[in-house]
């Protein structure tokens, strides 16, 4: 079966009923979460973890990807009508949408954004169909020592565009590392940092971890804040003019050829698509300056290369096994949790729910358009839940996950304890990003580079035998050298990226 | 490194070294090599070697740095920041240790109504619709409908 009728099964099967229900719920979710500012996708996928303990691994994943790119569309609404980003991506939005909610345009800005977040996402699921196979087909030849260089390249992209200091970028990765060492040694069985408690095992529970530093981090973060006042938006009118649709066209366009390449590349954090879009949009405007008061066109690049990237960053996950940022570690996890590896061999072993899971990307995407565009006045009175309800519901979410997977008191406390110390990182600004992607893919680098060096009887001779693991080695030490000795070349994205 | 954050720098970057060099000591107490090839040991202890190197340079570079501009704005909240984020701990600590006696469903219903209160509601009838809702109705859904196990406490509720 080629890769269009693998995908006409998958979209048989996503259509379901039951998938149809989970892809429907978590958009739903996703977008109730994306619209809660201070809570991003990561926590909102984290959070939502437990309510797919109970579902076969198709409809969990299914119902985890429709939250994850809901809450980047649901980021949209808090951006447009109280100025906050619901989630980082959304932080470019808050420019033009904010703008034209203030002169009465809000409908149409969020019309907009969910006309160009379906546009942008379904265009780049049809080019992950195209790339996907290919990419995986390729992996399949790779060895432990290629696996090894690929966990290394993806995670050093991800430190060379994480945050503005490159040391404490590195610093982070060790750390997320050194937590993922935490329990039996995975070739030997031998106890490791493991301090006499039998919960530490397992090693640090991911599910927790990433609760605690995204769920309670970014809570602690918000409750810190006042609340921001809501615009009173007439949201009846959201259908955009005819001048409105022609603006939008060819950003639409621009922003999903942005998003989707930049969603390929490991460590692009989703701010950086969006950035781009914007500055490419502006730059090509021969009016630049309404940017910045309400140009329509600045809130379609955004929002589309924002959908396009959510789903280009699919690509290396399920096609390499190497998430490319945190939210997609977090699916990752969400995967790892239900018995899935994602990689390559995903689409020998399991294609029926590999194929499941990207046709119902489009199922999702539809999903998402035709739940924004008539609810937007009902997200717009959610936003009026005050911070204390929220809170404690978000708060409720996160007990039940941590304690939910293993039914484990300790990792309530490991939630906890790891919520102050995302809150604390945050507050020094020290990037996240490398420190969770060092935890998941912590375990299968140290495996990897294990039985490459029993292949080899501890030679690292070997990696001088093996082309593409040498390349592959070769990326971080080009990506950081370059970094160390030409600083200003990637500080523009850098600087996107942390702010 | 954000502007008024370099005496926060220096305490996480040394947090990091010490945490970096107890690495180093407990993962040499493990065999680095075998007959297979690296042992338990290796990657934690070479991890942890460079992570200490890297500490050290950031602690260098850090400590190099203009000090803090003395109206810097301290990392840590006060105030109106300091109450709610304490509130928020102190009740999910409590909560935590509470839960194996009372379970999910006594604790939450407290958790709820003393967190909303600390935070700032009044509204008394929906505080408590909400508490109920948020721990026995909750408790309903997951244990029943998503049959995921929930503490059940001494008293078996």
């Amino acid at each position: 079966m080629d890769a269009f009728q693998h995908l006409m099964a998958g979209l048989g099967a996503a259509m379901s009923p039951g998938n149809l229900m989970f892809a429907f719920a978590g958009c739903m979710l996703g977008t109730l979460i994306g619209l809660l500012p201070g809570l991003g996708p990561a926590a909102g996928t984290a959070i939502l973890i437990p309510l797919t303990f109970s579902l076969d691994a198709t409809g969990a994943i299914i119902m985890l990807c429709a939250i994850y790119y809901g809450a980047m569309y649901g980021g949209t609404i808090t951006s447009v009508l109280i100025n906050v980003p619901g989630e980082a991506a959304s932080v470019i939005t808050c420019i033009d949408g904010y703008a034209m909610a203030r002169q009465g345009r809000a409908g149409s800005a969020l019309a907009i954004a969910a006309i160009g977040s379906f546009v942008g996402g379904t265009i780049a699921t049809l080019a992950l169909v195209v790339v996907a196979i290919p990419l995986a087909q390729l992996a399949l030849k790779f060895g432990p020592a290629e696996f090894f260089g690929l966990m290394v390249a993806g995670l050093c992209l991800v430190i060379g565009l994480a945050g503005k200091n490159l040391m404490a970028a590195l610093l982070m990765t060790v750390l997320g590392l050194l937590l993922a060492m935490i329990g039996l040694d995975p070739v030997r069985g031998a106890p490791r940092f493991t301090f006499g408690f039998p919960e530490l095992y397992d090693g640090v529970g991911f599910v927790p971890v990433v609760m605690g530093l995204f769920g309670i981090g970014e809570l602690l973060l918000a409750a810190e804040r006042r609340e921001a006042r809501m615009i009173e938006a007439d949201l009846k009118k959201w259908n955009p003019t005819r001048e409105e649709w022609r603006a939008s066209a060819g950003a639409i366009g621009r922003g999903t050829v942005v998003g989707f390449v930049l969603g390929l590349i490991p460590g692009v954090g989703s701010i950086v698509p969006t950035f781009m879009a914007y500055v490419l949009e502006k730059r090509m405007s021969k009016t630049p300056e309404r940017f910045g008061n309400g140009a329509i066109e600045g809130v379609a690049s955004a929002e589309t290369a924002n959908n396009a990237y959510a789903n280009a960053a699919m690509v290396p996950l399920l096609a390499l096994g190497v998430p490319s940022s945190p939210t997609i570690a977090v699916l990752m996890g969400a995967f790892i949790v239900n018995g899935i590896t994602p990689g390559p061999f995903l689409f020998t072993e399991r294609p029926e729910l590999v194929w499941t899971v990207i046709a119902s990307f489009f199922v999702g995407n539809a999903i998402l358009l035709v739940l924004n565009l008539p609810l937007v006045g009902l997200w717009a009175k959610l936003l009026k839940i005050p911070f204390s309800y929220m809170c404690a519901g978000v708060l409720i979410f996160c007990v039940i996950g941590a304690y939910g997977l293993k039914q484990s008191l300790f990792d309530v406390w490991i939630m906890l304890g790891f919520g102050i110390l995302g809150y604390l990182l945050r507050k020094l600004d020290l990037p996240l990003a490398p420190a969770i992607l060092a935890l998941i893919l912590g375990p299968m680098m140290e495996r990897s580079l294990r039985t490459t060096l029993e292949i080899s009887a501890g030679s690292f001779a070997i990696f001088l035998d093996r082309p593409l693991a040498l390349a592959l080695l070769a990326v971080p030490v080009i990506v950081l050298g370059f970094m160390l000795l030409k600083p200003r070349a990637f500080a523009p994205v850098r600087q996107a990226d942390a702010e | 490194m954000p502007s008024g954050a370099r005496q926060g720098w220096l305490i996480a970057t040394g947090i990091m070294l010490a945490l970096c060099l107890f690495a180093v000591w407990q993962s040499s107490l493990l065999p680095l090599t075998d007959k297979l090839g690296p042992g338990p040991g290796f990657f934690p202890f070479w991890l942890s070697l460079i992570g200490a190197a890297f500490s050290v340079a950031l602690l260098i570079s850090v400590w190099r740095a203009p000090a803090d501009p003395p109206d810097t704005e301290p990392i840590l909240p006060r105030g109106y920041g300091a109450r709610r984020i304490g509130a928020i701990i102190g009740t999910l600590a409590v909560t935590t240790l509470l839960m194996e006696v009372l379970g999910f469903q006594l604790a939450m219903l407290g958790f709820n109504i003393v967190l909303l209160v600390a935070l700032g509601e009044r509204r008394w009838i929906t505080i408590g619709l909400f508490a109920v809702a948020g721990s026995f109705g909750v408790y309903y859904v997951f244990t029943r409908w998503l049959d995921v196990l929930l503490p059940a406490g001494l008293l078996g509720l």
